[in-house]
């Protein structure tokens, strides 16, 4: 069904976790299946994904999308971010995927966009608050 | 390879030595087909006659020619349903079943439907039992056949069988169960129970795989399953697998035999897992009826961990548990048991089924808590959901 190395990051997500200091966060779910995703981000300040971590309620496809996203996340900015698809996560499975567990990818793909709209969301409330203060 | 441990005995059970004793000489000393008319065949048929009284005498059957071998338990549930059904056509085209059944007596029904029946799938109740009014009241002038399992093999809940029979015959319906996890569980009595028809299977009960048997009281009419040869009194053809009946005639008169003792056995391994994990792991549920139910199988969810994710994480330290059945435990989707029972979304999606068996050490329960504990906390470390006041 997985394949060992599948199953090798599900034992051991090295993003998974909170985010401390995350500037924006998205979450996703599959009403069907019921996995929950949730997606911490912190942008550096030349707009580039510094860190990005994840936590997941969720079968092994779930964890494992989730853990897979937030590696191929360090370093790419936000449009890059914006432009990752369900279709590329799934690339990064090689094959070791069953097909009823699509799903997984996609809801990551939703909480990548949430997350992202989080942050400019934060963001815009920062200037505004700067803008007052000022 | 480290520490194994096997706790999902309800998917299926190690031959036994006893078992495997009675099977191996079927396999070169005494290899005749059992048809035949010469002394090889014979012996095979002394050796398939034996089998079949023992399982008629297993569950109290008036006689011996009430058992029709079959490749096992889903063969016979389909052979009850689609059989029955078919051959009472004339009467009514109506069946009862649950909402609870194994997919065997679910698929069959479905395909029944597909040809123009009706079903009617009564419901359960939060603990899985089904829901006799509703029961009751779903009977019409053309029901011909209510099959009804005798114990549920996701949450262990026993069913009011003869209850339910003496409803079916008060309205002159055929009554079916699915008995495969009940047999060595709880006493099965076919003639005081009132059942008409009755399925089983060997692989459950330290028995081999691919061999059970359909019960079918004289005087019900059943279609012809295989044609092609008169063994099983012609309703199924084809060369009896004399090994694998010896087996199954062996392993069900062990388990009737020494039935009291192995729920004791199976009752002290259930309890004492279960005070261990609710010792030390916070946020668990029980699921299944808090006493209607058979010591062999342990449904219980953790709060904020996804089913399959934990399976696997024990799978990784050795030790095996499932999720639902393991006919459908392949599919991601939740378990259509738990779901009929309304139990909450996170509920189904966060339990797994623990079924024990008569070898089972105390060690294997320690080593079983701790991987458990350790499993638990890590998913729940990276869970997206989380509960107010979790440790």
């Amino acid at each position: 069904m997985y394949s060992k190395e599948v199953l090798e990051r599900f034992k051991s997500p090295k993003f998974a976790g909170g985010l401390r200091g995350a500037n924006g966060s998205g979450k996703s779910s599959d009403e069907k299946y019921g996995d929950i995703v949730k997606i911490y981000i912190l942008v550096d300040e030349d707009g580039v994904i510094d860190s990005a971590k994840f936590k997941a309620y969720g079968g092994v496809s779930t964890i494992v999308a989730g853990d897979i996203v937030c590696e191929m996340l360090v370093g790419m900015s936000l449009e890059e971010a914006l432009g990752l698809t369900s279709q590329d996560i799934l690339e990064q499975f090689e094959n070791s995927i069953p097909q009823d567990r699509y799903y997984s990818a996609v809801i990551v793909e939703e909480a990548i966009n949430n997350a992202v709209e989080d942050y400019y969301k934060r963001k815009e409330r920062e200037e505004k608050k700067a803008l007052k203060e000022m | 390879m480290g520490k194994r441990v096997y706790l999902d005995n309800a998917a299926t059970t190690i031959v036994s030595s006893e078992v495997l004793a009675e099977m191996l000489p079927c396999y070169n000393a005494i290899y005749g087909n059992s048809n035949s008319l010469h002394s090889y065949g014979r012996e095979a048929s002394a050796i398939v006659d034996r089998a079949r009284d023992r399982v008629a005498h297993a569950i109290n059957a008036a006689k011996s020619n009430e058992i029709y071998f079959t490749s096992g338990g889903t063969e016979a549930d389909n052979w009850a349903i689609k059989g029955i059904a078919h051959a009472y056509s004339n009467k009514g085209k109506h069946i009862i079943t649950s909402t609870i059944e194994h997919q065997a007596v679910l698929d069959a029904c479905k395909q029944l439907e597909e040809e123009g029946y009706d079903i009617t799938y009564v419901s359960v109740d939060k603990t899985g039992l089904v829901n006799l009014t509703e029961l009751l009241h779903s009977i019409r002038k053309d029901t011909t056949l209510i099959s009804i399992m005798a114990v549920n093999n996701e949450v262990g809940t026993i069913q009011n069988i003869k209850a339910i029979a003496k409803i079916a015959h008060d309205y002159g319906i055929i009554f079916h169960t699915d008995a495969v996890q009940a047999i060595g569980a709880i006493k099965l009595d076919v003639q005081d129970m009132e059942i008409d028809a009755l399925s089983l299977s060997a692989h459950k009960i330290y028995g081999p795989k691919g061999v059970g048997c359909l019960y079918l009281k004289n005087g019900i009419r059943i279609d012809t399953l295989i044609a092609g040869g008169n063994q099983e009194r012609g309703k199924r053809g084809g060369t009896v697998d004399v090994p694998a009946v010896a087996g199954f005639g062996k392993a069900v008169e062990i388990a009737v035999r020494d039935m009291t003792i192995n729920q004791q056995k199976l009752r002290s391994e259930r309890d004492y897992l279960l005070k261990n994990i609710q010792e030390k792991i916070e946020y668990v549920t029980v699921n299944g009826h808090p006493h209607q139910k058979i010591n062999g199988i342990l449904n219980i969810s953790f709060d904020m961990v996804d089913n399959e994710s934990l399976l696997m994480l024990l799978d990784m330290e050795g030790v095996a548990v499932s999720i639902g059945s393991a006919c459908t435990s392949n599919s991601a989707e939740p378990s259509h048991v738990l779901k009929a029972m309304q139990l909450d979304n996170d509920i189904v999606k966060s339990s797994i089924r623990i079924s024990f068996g008569k070898n089972t050490s105390r060690s294997d329960l320690d080593y079983v808590v701790e991987v458990l504990e350790k499993a638990v906390s890590q998913l729940r470390a990276i869970s997206a959901v989380t509960k107010a006041g979790r440790k």
